[in-house]
């Protein structure tokens, strides 16, 4: 930077009132602060749901399950080979083998489709979905369920009710097809994970149940993995893995599919193209201060060339001065964009809904990267803006200018 | 020779006429000289001025600064306005945002001079014009003899081989244009400073070494 061009800078920082509050500045800097702070609060409130999606879906799913061929419950033979092929392997943060059953929750009003769950959990470690019972206990015994939280406000449930669940009864069968049974159990417990899926239709109830309810002798239907968290993302990778390892007739697989976290992911950088065009839409002020900024300043333009600036270094101190205002009214956005999108997580008249989005909380992330990328895209907007403008400088003559001061 | 000029022809072209304003005019200004170029109004002295500065283009003619063929498409003309040549224009043309003193320096700035030394040096230069209680007023604080005297001032930052001055004197009263006159003079004797000045007023041209009319296009030696 050059010394008159540095000199201006400084000078304008000094002494602001005098310099930089122009009524056209005024209108700029609004332009600026507004649209990278809706882009920035945008971006952090996707940012916030993509995490908070992800963390729920990570904590709620099993990273990966292994069943029997055919789907078929797996027999002790091959329970035994899972344990003994996995146990050893230190990403393995947990292994519960389980069963699940598709059923019905019913009562006078209501009707819901649910999954009953029951694991096996070796005595002495932690059930692995205890930390998401909010409310009674984790443990159940045998006619004893943990219920989610939204199947248990449909129902008008509260722990210690009784929930009733409709089966069908597989040998059981009639010349009408096969018949159904309906047992209660008691709840003992609420789950809430915060994936609204599970939270409105998972029963977790004991292996005794599980099996009565099938009138099955066998021990599991399937088996649970949890990784830890650097091997989350590799879950697909280490599934084929130990399908090599444990034999023809189980299957490894990752539950959970990276696509929504994609579609995700793509809906988050949609957004910020979209609201881009805001800023782009603000560089029109920014266009028009400048273009003002040069028919004021047509004197001093003209003292400057005179004393041997060249048109270059005129445009540079012109610039200069209104990119930092530019910058500086980025800043501002993007701390307005932040406010705004606690402001919008901390509001309690909109929910999220759970049906739709999977989970119903809103939530923020102000990360680094989107802050660097809003600053980078917001700043050669602007850069665009006073650049195209700023090229009129070149055209100007100078005796024009000394003779139509 | 400091600045030479020859046949300089200018002509402005409207949709319904020509109007020659210079017409072959020769001029030679020699270093420590201080010139007078008086005419009518409208007669073209703020256009040859404006040329000699390499402000403006001559139609026709050549000039030369310092034994240089210039004008003011010449790649270097920037460099040698801000070098060798100073200009004083009739309304002082002092950036209304910056002090006395910042006015001053920005010749230096422009020569790529740091700001600090930049500053020091026009205050220095302010006082030597007598204005060393001005140097932190912005120009509308300042009288008009003594913002034509911080023009003045500006003009002479860099230590340019010779100062041009259209009207300089054209907005003061008597005393004030008498004053900037004699300010010219003294620099001019004590510093060997070269001056061309374009005036009306014929009395205070004759203070000049040499003093030129423009008429009819050519500069003739009173």
């Amino acid at each position: 930077m050059k010394s008159i061009e540095r000199f201006y800078l400084l000078r304008y920082i000094k002494s602001p009132k005098r310099m930089l509050m122009r009524f056209s500045f005024v209108f700029m800097v609004l332009g600026i602060v507004i649209s990278v702070g809706i882009l920035s609060a945008g971006l952090n409130l996707f940012e916030g749901y993509e995490r908070a999606l992800k963390t729920v879906l990570l904590d709620s799913f099993a990273h990966i399950k292994i069943e029997s061929g055919g789907g078929r419950f797996l027999n002790q033979e091959q329970l035994e080979r899972i344990t003994k092929t996995l146990q050893d392997k230190p990403e393995i943060v947990s292994l519960t083998p389980y069963i699940g059953i598709n059923l019905m929750a019913i009562d006078s009003e209501n009707t819901r489709g649910c999954v009953f769950n029951a694991y096996h959990t070796p005595e002495g470690k932690e059930l692995h979905y205890g930390k998401f019972v909010v409310e009674g206990r984790a443990q159940v015994n045998d006619g004893e369920v943990v219920i989610g939280h939204y199947l248990a406000e449909e129902f008008d449930l509260k722990v210690g009710d009784e929930i009733s669940l409709l089966y069908p009864q597989l040998r059981r069968v009639t010349p009408l097809g096969v018949s159904s049974d309906i047992r209660r159990f008691k709840v003992v417990g609420l789950y809430r994970s915060g994936y609204y899926e599970f939270d409105r239709s998972l029963i977790i109830g004991t292996l005794t149940d599980a099996r009565n309810i099938l009138f099955t002798d066998d021990p599991f239907a399937a088996v649970e993995i949890k990784l830890d968290n650097e091997h989350v993302d590799k879950a697909k990778e280490l599934a084929s893995s130990y399908r090599m390892g444990l034999g023809a007739d189980l299957i490894a697989y990752p539950p959970l599919s990276g696509d929504l976290l994609r579609i995700v992911a793509m809906q988050k950088w949609l957004i910020f193209i979209v609201f881009s065009f805001l800023v782009l839409i603000a560089g029109i002020n920014v266009i028009s201060a400048v273009s003002t900024m040069i028919l004021d300043r047509k004197n001093q333009i003209a003292i400057l060339r005179t004393l041997g600036a060249t048109a270059a270094t005129v445009r540079k101190v012109i610039n200069y001065q209104i990119l930092l205002v530019c910058f500086i009214a980025i800043i501002i956005g993007q701390a307005v964009g932040a406010l705004l999108s606690l402001l919008v997580v901390k509001q309690g008249f909109y929910r999220l809904k759970g049906e739709v989005y999977f989970i119903d909380k809103l939530e923020h992330y102000i990360s680094a990267f989107n802050l660097v990328t809003v600053f980078m895209v917001a700043s050669i907007l602007v850069i665009i803006c006073v650049w195209i403008p700023s090229r009129q400088i070149n055209r100007l003559k100078i005796i024009d200018l000394i003779r139509n001061p | 020779m400091i600045l030479t000029a020859h046949n300089i022809s200018k002509v402005y072209q409207d949709s319904h006429r020509t109007i020659t304003v210079l017409d072959g005019a020769d001029l030679e200004v020699k270093k420590g000289e201080l010139i007078s170029i008086t005419g009518q109004s409208g007669c073209g002295k703020s256009t040859l001025l404006h040329i000699l500065g390499l402000l403006d283009d001559s139609d026709s003619g050549t000039i030369s600064i310092e034994g240089m063929q210039v004008n003011s498409r010449h790649p270097d003309a920037p460099f040698i306005r801000n070098s060798k040549i100073g200009f004083v224009f009739q309304f002082h043309y002092l950036v209304e945002d910056l002090t006395a003193a910042e006015n001053v320096a920005l010749p230096l700035l422009i020569a790529g001079k740091n700001i600090a030394a930049a500053q020091e040096e026009a205050r220095e230069i302010l006082s030597r014009l007598g204005l060393q209680d001005r140097v932190s007023h912005f120009p509308n604080q300042l009288s008009g003899g003594e913002q034509q005297r911080v023009a003045l001032a500006r003009a002479l930052a860099n230590k340019p081989s010779i100062v041009l001055a259209d009207e300089p004197t054209g907005n003061l009263d008597p005393a004030n244009s008498l004053e900037v006159w004699k300010l010219m003079r003294q620099l001019n004797e004590e510093l060997g400073q070269t001056f061309v000045v374009v005036t009306h007023d014929r009395e205070l041209a004759k203070l000049a070494d040499k003093s030129y009319e423009l008429s009819l296009g050519k500069l003739t030696l009173l």
